[in-house]
């Protein structure tokens, strides 16, 4: 049966805490209102953006998380945490998406515990580069949300093997 | 007396315990401490994350509390127990939450509930399912997509293939909606003959990705989905979906999908080259002793590009008798026999030149061939080859074979996830002075740019798995120093749908298959002085 199979497993359910504790943390920390966008479906293995978080996922099933931010929408959202105590702006957008990131899995995970599914995830890293890509680990078609917010524009991915 | 009775006051460790006991002994007794815990937490991550299990705990096995504080005023609680009726499988939750359901304007909660719903099952929830496929949170309607094709509702057909036919309309065409791959999952997941049908129509979906999950799909399901790719090869079929179909089947590598495919050949369907090159590829793929028949007769085929289809799926399955007839076919001379040879050196096929290797004149011939190869990968191949098969002749001819020689400096990058296609790319650019790279799909080709590899012409497929033509141009044109570089995109006629995508993502100029090896010189002349 299909639905035993790899890509068959990449349920809407997974995805829902993931997208809820982005917009929970992110208006918390960085005082935005990020709105959802239509969901789409990507192919290939690549995100592009300015700033990426990515994490990996395993246990029940395991897969990876990104949240891409563009140069701009990373950079409000850490003047908007850290006010005017901005020093190295390079150094503090890493640290910051890093820990964005963190708290997102973390949360994500509390919630999917309460539906039986215990996953743990895996030290954020942060990749930096105008327009970079990164890979996600599964082969499979990858599951992307977009978001605007006053800031700018970010883009959550998921890929669940 | 609850365990918990004076909790707040404990140490760390001593709560810790105490949450470890309660959580194993599943007394209802606790529940209500646990409850007040819960709706007002200590505060610290660890604790209240152990409340939560433990609360988990006892209402497992207390089916009537949990449906009981489903009316919970606390909204918290409400969605611990909605998750716990899931996990559990409360059948008796089932007609409070579809009623939740059919009354809350919070798609979060119905979310939820449809979640929840899912996990118990039984038929009274289907509607409710059905109902939600077009809901506007394109998340609620593919939760309830998914839901539908686990429970092969069919009737939810028309509701899916609506959401499949809208994403191939004009105006919403250029992306793939998360409903669209659901619906695509699920209709194949129903599995009736009329899902199915339309699922094999949509093997030409605008979308590259759609095509590539329909592609997908039906390969997972594998030999119930030969008969629907068989209704599309037959005599006045469209040639695109003739080829797409072809390819499937040989994806799938299900002996029911040769019987289709030899028949095609036999009642000649189609006289042209790209679809028979493609059903040659395909029967290569399935690769039974049956098939085998089949390729040696398309060795008959004046066609350079179906000659190669054929050497490669031979060379998979290559035995005494393969070789014979092999022998006897080259023997009779002519200028099949030169093509047959030279396309055995081009495909690198190398189990057929081993083969052959030894049968007098044949061998040799096949020798001069190799020799006169301009590509450094044909010639690194066969060293090797030869080297395994050892003896005084082939340490002579490995003699033979020049030393790499220095191409003029240009090179050229092709892409595409047919092998006889790249070895014809390999060909006609090495014998033209290129330096050839070679990749399967996009992901594999933007690898070498990423490593810095620098082209002076790029040459690539349309339809690829893992990342298509139109996502590996987009890409390069976004890339420093491949803004302007020629890209040359292959696409079969019926494609032009895709060529205004095409162009517009930066494709510079198309060639249409099939072509021969002077017309994408040509092709490649006008871009690259």
């Amino acid at each position: 049966m299909p639905s035993d199979k790899g890509k068959a497993l990449m349920k809407v359910e997974l995805a829902k805490p993931f997208i809820k504790a982005a917009v929970d943390v992110l208006s918390m920390m960085a005082m935005i209102t990020p709105k959802p966008g239509k969901p789409y479906v990507k192919k290939g293995k690549t995100a592009v953006g300015d700033v990426t978080g990515l994490v990996g996922i395993t246990g029940d099933m395991s897969g990876t998380i990104s949240i891409t931010f563009t140069k701009s929408c990373a950079v409000t959202i850490v003047k908007n945490m850290l006010g005017d105590d901005v020093q190295d702006i390079l150094q503090d957008v890493q640290d910051a998406v890093g820990e964005i990131t963190n708290m997102i899995s973390g949360q994500a995970r509390a919630g999917l515990v309460e539906q039986g599914l215990t996953f743990s995830g895996s030290t954020p890293s942060v990749i930096m580069g105008d327009n970079h890509s990164i890979s996600h680990m599964a082969s499979t078609p990858i599951m992307a949300i977009p978001f605007s917010s006053e800031a700018g524009e970010f883009t959550i991915e998921f890929s669940f093997e | 007396m609850s365990s918990l009775t004076g909790f707040r006051d404990q140490s760390f460790l001593d709560k810790i315990s105490i949450l470890n006991e309660v959580s194993m002994g599943k007394d209802i007794a606790d529940l209500d401490e646990l409850l007040d815990l819960f709706k007002n937490p200590i505060g610290d991550t660890s604790v209240d994350y152990m409340v939560v299990t433990a609360l988990n705990g006892v209402l497992s096995s207390d089916e009537k509390s949990v449906v009981d504080l489903l009316s919970s005023d606390n909204e918290k609680i409400r969605v611990l127990c909605i998750r716990l009726c899931g996990e559990f499988k409360f059948k008796t939750a089932s007609p409070f939450l579809v009623s939740l359901a059919e009354s809350t304007d919070d798609s979060d909660l119905l979310f939820e509930v449809i979640v929840s719903l899912s996990k118990i099952g039984g038929a009274e929830s289907v509607g409710l399912f059905r109902s939600n496929i077009t809901n506007d949170d394109d998340l609620v309607a593919s939760m309830c997509i998914e839901v539908v094709g686990t429970f092969k509702d069919e009737d939810s057909l028309d509701a899916l293939s609506a959401i499949i036919i809208r994403n191939n309309e004009d105006a919403n065409y250029e992306v793939c909606d998360l409903t669209t791959w659901k619906a695509v999952e699920a209709l194949t997941s129903i599995g009736s003959g009329a899902s199915l049908s339309f699922i094999v129509e949509n093997l030409h979906h605008r979308n590259p990705t759609v095509r590539r999950v329909v592609t997908d799909c039906l390969t997972d399901l594998g030999a119930p989905a030969v008969p629907y790719l068989q209704n599309v090869i037959t005599p006045d079929a469209e040639k695109d979906d003739m080829i797409l179909a072809a390819n499937v089947l040989g994806f799938i590598g299900d002996k029911s999908g040769l019987e289709v495919l030899m028949d095609a050949l036999d009642k000649k369907y189609s006289t042209d080259s790209s679809v028979n090159y493609a059903i040659y590829e395909a029967i290569g793929n399935i690769g039974t002793m049956q098939g085998v028949v089949s390729l040696i007769d398309g060795l008959e085929v004046d066609d350079e590009l179906i000659t190669l289809a054929v050497l490669t799926g031979l060379d998979r399955q290559v035995n005494h008798g393969v070789i014979k007839k092999m022998t006897e076919m080259i023997s009779q001379g002519g200028s099949q026999a030169g093509k047959i040879i030279r396309a055995v050196v081009t495909s690198k096929a190398l189990n057929i030149f081993a083969g052959l290797y030894n049968e007098g004149k044949i061998g040799r011939f096949m020798m001069n061939a190799v020799v006169a190869s301009k590509d450094s990968e044909v010639r690194v191949a066969f060293r090797e080859k030869l080297t395994e098969i050892g003896g005084e002749e082939s340490t002579a001819d490995i003699a033979r074979l020049p030393e790499m020689e220095e191409t003029g400096g240009k090179r050229a990058l092709a892409v595409d996830d047919s092998r006889s296609m790249l070895a014809l790319y390999r060909s006609i650019l090495t014998s033209n002075g290129y330096e050839p790279s070679i990749a399967e799909n996009g992901q594999e080709a933007y690898a070498f740019v990423e490593q810095g590899d620098e082209f002076d012409v790029v040459i690539t497929d349309m339809n690829m798995p893992v990342m298509d033509g139109m996502e590996l141009v987009s890409k390069l044109r976004l890339t420093d120093g491949f803004e302007e570089i020629p890209i040359i995109m292959v696409t079969t006629e019926s494609e032009t749908s895709q060529m205004e995508l095409a162009k517009k993502t930066g494709v510079t100029d198309f060639i249409t298959k099939p072509f021969t090896p002077n017309q994408l010189k040509d092709k490649i002349a006008e871009y690259v002085s």
